[in-house]
């Protein structure tokens, strides 16, 4: 657990000067180009719905995909990205609860 | 945090802290690089529920698909968890798993596998000839019980509080527990919990007095936990001014029933002191769709990346060894990932997590357990 412990202390990344200088727009294009570059053809899969100032990147599966695949899948997604700056994060957007009784609380998940 | 117990007649019973002390030999060998199986997994047999708990964190965990898990399913489940060496397995996580058709069968066959089981339910469905088919086999049973009133625990768990035939029938049910626990001699906890949300300060008293009616063995108080989101709007600055209740509501306890403050949690807030999630490795959960995440906190779509597998659709030991189970616990122990802003707030797995942080910052280091052993001792 050499690494583990190096990394309890290590503070988590933070966007650099030239992701944050950016508006929502231009952050989005700019992973939709990073992306189009890509051989592994990540938007076939997906659509880049934000790309926040703090580093997350919220996306859109095209199709679902099985519990075994997705995951990997989106942390190569993930560290493809971090090329662009280190503190890049991918999530996807949030889904609702699909009970119909505890649905009637009227709670929304927040996005 | 220390390994705080408290004394009961039947032995000494730790809520408010971990049991890793016990298990020293998977914290060694997770500390020096071993794939180490989880010491407990924390899973439901469905995501269905009859109630509608105000406080549920079940709202948020919705995945991408559900699975029906069937009995083979479970069955294989366990097969697989004993060949891991999984030593516990609390049936709580996403959904009501009493009534799931796999419930029964999945408890006795642990208990033929030398798997300890515990069991958070509602009781609602929870009849006496189910209950005398499992009781026998199980830890620890703890009754979720929002509010010690009737027209407060059917506003809180159900349509309204015009509702209170679901409170009688559960407290019919958890009466015929501790008869037939108190009759047969059984070494089962029974418990009952309340979460506490800020806003039922007028519920604590009466919970805890209802627990002294039961006779429970104890009656435990808990934080609500919340996304990162915010989505349950829990102000966590607004629990200290209830501190004082909380005293009064533990003073109450007697003999036979304990009243416990989960008071570690209830403090700690929104924010926890560590940034590396290390618990998973320790204390899995499964989602009552199938899903195998590291923790509950990850069973949303959004945390899609952290999604390791489905168990209805591969073998358990199978998605263990996988590299894609390595990578996604070796996420959570990089940089990459931060609890204090990625994650939903106390998690099962908090107690583990702020326990191994500290062991590898070197500000309390884990020692192996010495003397008689606790209750529950397989349940971290």
């Amino acid at each position: 657990m050499d690494s583990a412990k190096h990394y309890a202390d290590v503070p988590t990344p933070a966007p650099g000067a030239a992701w944050t200088a950016l508006n929502g727009r231009q952050r989005v294009d700019q992973v939709k180009n990073k992306l189009e570059a890509s051989p592994t053809q990540f938007l076939s899969q997906i659509e880049v719905v934000t790309a926040k100032a703090d580093g997350q990147v919220i996306v859109r599966m095209k199709q679902s995909l099985p519990a075994s695949q997705r995951g990997p899948f989106l942390l190569d997604l993930e560290d493809y990205l971090r090329e662009i700056d280190q503190a890049l994060v991918v999530w996807l957007e949030p889904l609702g609860d699909k009970n119909s009784l505890r649905n009637l609380r009227g709670i929304e998940v927040k996005a | 945090m220390t390994s705080t117990a408290v004394q009961t007649r039947e032995g000494a019973l730790i809520l408010d802290s971990h049991k890793l002390s016990w298990h020293y030999d998977r914290v060694a060998a997770w500390e020096a690089g071993e794939r180490i199986a989880p010491v407990s997994v924390d899973m439901s047999l469905t995501r269905a529920c009859s109630a509608m708990c105000s406080f549920c964190y079940a709202m948020m965990q919705e995945s991408q698909a559900r699975s029906s898990i069937k009995e083979s399913h479970a069955l294989n489940l366990l097969d697989d968890f004993a060949e891991m060496g999984i030593r516990s397995v609390s049936l709580v996580s996403d959904g009501e798993s009493t009534i799931s058709k796999a419930y029964v069968p999945f408890i006795q066959h642990a208990a033929k596998l030398g798997i300890n089981i515990g069991n958070a339910t509602n009781a609602w469905e929870w009849e006496p000839e189910k209950i005398e088919a499992v009781l026998p086999h199980i830890t620890w049973l703890r009754f979720t019980v929002a509010a010690g009133r009737p027209e407060s625990y059917a506003k809180i768990m159900y349509k309204g509080p015009e509702h209170t035939q679901v409170f009688d029938r559960a407290m019919s049910h958890i009466r015929y527990a501790v008869e037939l626990k108190r009759k047969k001699n059984l070494g089962v906890t029974l418990g009952i919990q309340m979460v506490l949300m800020p806003d039922l300060k007028d519920e604590i008293l009466p919970f805890a007095k209802l627990g002294l009616d039961l006779g429970v063995d104890y009656a435990v108080i808990k934080h609500c936990s919340d996304d990162e989101q915010g989505t349950l709007g829990i102000d966590y600055s607004q629990y200290e001014a209830l501190h004082p209740l909380l005293e009064q509501a533990e003073s109450m306890s007697n003999e036979q029933t304990k009243v416990i403050v989960k008071w570690s949690k209830i403090k700690e807030g929104d924010k926890p002191t560590y940034q590396r999630f290390y618990g998973p490795q320790f204390l899995l959960q499964i989602s009552g769709s199938g899903l195998v995440a590291p923790s509950g906190m990850f069973f949303n779509a959004r945390y899609s990346k952290l999604h390791i597998g489905n168990f209805t659709e591969e073998r358990m030991k199978d998605i263990w060894k996988s590299d894609r189970y390595w990578r996604v616990m070796n996420y959570l122990a990089s940089p990459h990932f931060n609890a204090q802003t990625m994650m939903g707030t106390l998690p099962i797995q908090h107690y583990v997590s702020v326990a191994l942080d500290n062991h590898l910052k070197g500000i309390q280091r884990i020692q192996p357990g010495t003397g008689e052993k606790p209750l529950h001792v397989n349940f971290l």
